[in-house]
């Protein structure tokens, strides 16, 4: 008797799949949020105690990846599962983890630059003019930008990867269209942080000094150069310094102290 | 007692969003100062605080096993006091920014406390227990919770009373000190998106964008839509035409660059 999953199970995945990162810990990860997620496929496919029992075990094995496309692999766990159910003397089960574990690196550094590093940037700097001046649009905006895509691959994720199983990615892969959306992504990512340096970031000196008799303001020899010179010397500062390992929190805390105090000796 | 109460709710809910509600990012600032000003019934001071925490913390994004700072706990806490104090974000940032430094250890705590129920996980997968395993998902959810309700309503019990008073000994040129402090925040969130994004070919594309903005005033919607012209143009016209794919190898080869936000290259601490 062939058993397959329905539509029912699929969507109970999709719905957990949510849930990845609430178990976080230090040893395993994300791995009682990915065994909960298939919980559902578990159940469906197999009826005996011990079968069920390998299963979960199988899916509570470390597991680490970026929670938007991890229904991607969700989906194609569920379709190797399926096919141990069907198939158990000849399918080896070790693969369906061999390919979590081959997945979720790689997925990982693609979702995170492309959700993390690109989508929610576009979202926040556009949703950010409009908070800035106190419109509710901003954070609204800020949400539908972000999560329309973000539902899209999660639903179509999940869909395809268990439609095509362990193929669905090779062939994403094979014609070389993700590495062009990267590179895409990449591009947009990057000049709308070029683009926020601008428009989001104030540094202005109010320092005067004498020349000739006549007041010159050192703020309008810098908007003469360049406009907005300052904040990009200042944005490529701490870049390098992040570079070069400074920590992220000392920073913070160094420019919070050094601004306060730039402010009150009069140069910023 | 009340608004502590529903300060506390949001800041603990606001933790789940990357926990147990996908990262719809219903729990980043822009968006969870506003529900603050809504309680503290200053909506509009509550978007524009959360706009300029957005800002600091934009860089920063749990991403692989690091444990960043607590920017829910931080912005929640900077948010509720300096509505309440009056005095707006230079109050907010210097409260927000320490707080979230302060609390990213009690996230740590619930993940370590969280082997605990993994492994517990593990003997229920032995009896196949379902119902088993889906406890040991919610329980650290109730820890996550607590992790940041409990910061924030304590902060909101013990501090909203004093914070007016506290906020008013300090001389005003400090408190304008504290807003141009805010103000040169962002340039680390922007630092650690270069830091994610960097390659040396992709350096330019930086440039092009700070430049179409600093000399022609375009805004950030106008250079997102250019970018994704000029991004598609390079990729899948200019390769289509010259058959040999040259500028899109060399493009290709920046995607190694990925690596640097797994795995917590970047060091909170």
């Amino acid at each position: 008797m062939n058993k397959r999953l329905s539509g029912k199970e699929i969507r109970s995945v999709f719905w957990r799949s949510f849930a990845l990162q609430t178990a976080f810990n230090f040893e395993k990860m994300q791995n009682v949020g990915y065994a909960y997620a298939m919980i559902p496929v578990v159940k469906k496919l197999y009826n005996k105690e011990e079968e069920q029992s390998k299963a979960l075990k199988r899916h509570l094995a470390l597991f680490n990846s970026t929670p938007a496309v991890t229904p991607i692999i969700m989906g194609i766990s569920a379709a190797m599962e399926e096919e141990n159910a069907n198939n158990p003397e000849s399918f080896d089960s070790s693969s369906i983890n061999a390919v979590k574990a081959a997945l979720m690196a790689p997925l990982a550094g693609i979702g995170d630059s492309i959700f993390f590093g690109t989508l929610r940037v576009i979202a926040a700097g556009i949703g950010l003019s409009l908070s800035k001046q106190g419109n509710i649009l901003g954070p609204i905006l800020f949400l539908l930008i972000y999560n329309i895509p973000h539902f899209l691959l999660r639903i179509y994720g999940l869909k395809y990867g268990y439609k095509f199983g362990v193929n669905s990615l090779s062939e994403i892969q094979k014609n070389g269209v993700m590495d062009k959306i990267m590179s895409v992504v990449g591009i947009i990512g990057m000049m709308v942080v070029g683009a926020m340096v601008s428009t989001m970031l104030k540094v202005s000196t109010p320092l005067k000094f004498n020349m000739e008799g006549a007041s010159v303001k050192l703020q309008s020899i810098f908007n003469q150069i360049m406009p907005d010179l300052l904040p990009l010397l200042f944005t490529l500062l701490v870049f390098y310094m992040i570079r070069k390992k400074v920590s992220v929190t000392k920073l913070t805390v160094f420019i919070l102290i050094f601004g306060v105090l730039a402010h009150v000796i009069g140069i910023l | 007692m009340v608004q502590a109460l529903l300060v506390g709710i949001i800041a603990g809910l606001g933790i789940l969003d990357e926990r147990s509600f996908g990262a719809i990012l219903f729990g980043r600032p822009i968006v969870l100062s506003v529900f603050v000003g809504l309680v503290l019934g200053d909506v509009k001071q509550g978007i524009i605080i959360g706009a300029q925490l957005e800002l600091v913390w934009m860089g920063i994004a749990g991403i692989g096993a690091s444990t960043p700072p607590d920017y829910v706990t931080g912005g929640v806490i900077g948010t509720a006091l300096a509505i309440i104090s009056g005095k707006g974000i230079g109050i907010a940032l210097a409260i927000a920014v320490p707080v979230a430094v302060l609390a990213q250890s009690l996230g740590i705590l619930v993940r370590v406390i969280n082997l605990y129920f993994s492994h517990k996980a593990d003997e229920y997968a032995k009896q196949a227990n379902f119902k088993g395993i889906a406890l040991m998902l919610w329980i650290p959810a109730v820890l996550f919770f607590l992790s940041t309700f409990l910061p924030a309503f304590l902060a909101m019990l013990l501090g909203a009373g004093r914070i007016e008073a506290l906020v008013n000994a300090i001389p005003k040129v400090w408190l304008d000190g504290l807003t141009v402090a805010g103000n040169l925040l962002p340039a680390v969130g922007f630092a650690l998106l270069l830091d994610m994004l960097y390659s040396k070919k992709m350096v330019v594309f930086f440039f092009f964008g700070f430049l179409l903005t600093a000399y022609m005033h375009l805004d950030v919607t106008a250079i997102a839509l250019l970018a994704a012209c000029i991004g598609i143009i390079i990729n899948f016209f200019i390769k289509d035409d010259n058959g040999n794919g040259g500028s899109d190898n060399q493009l290709k080869q920046d995607d190694g660059n990925t690596d640097n936000l797994t795995e917590g290259e970047i060091d909170f601490e």
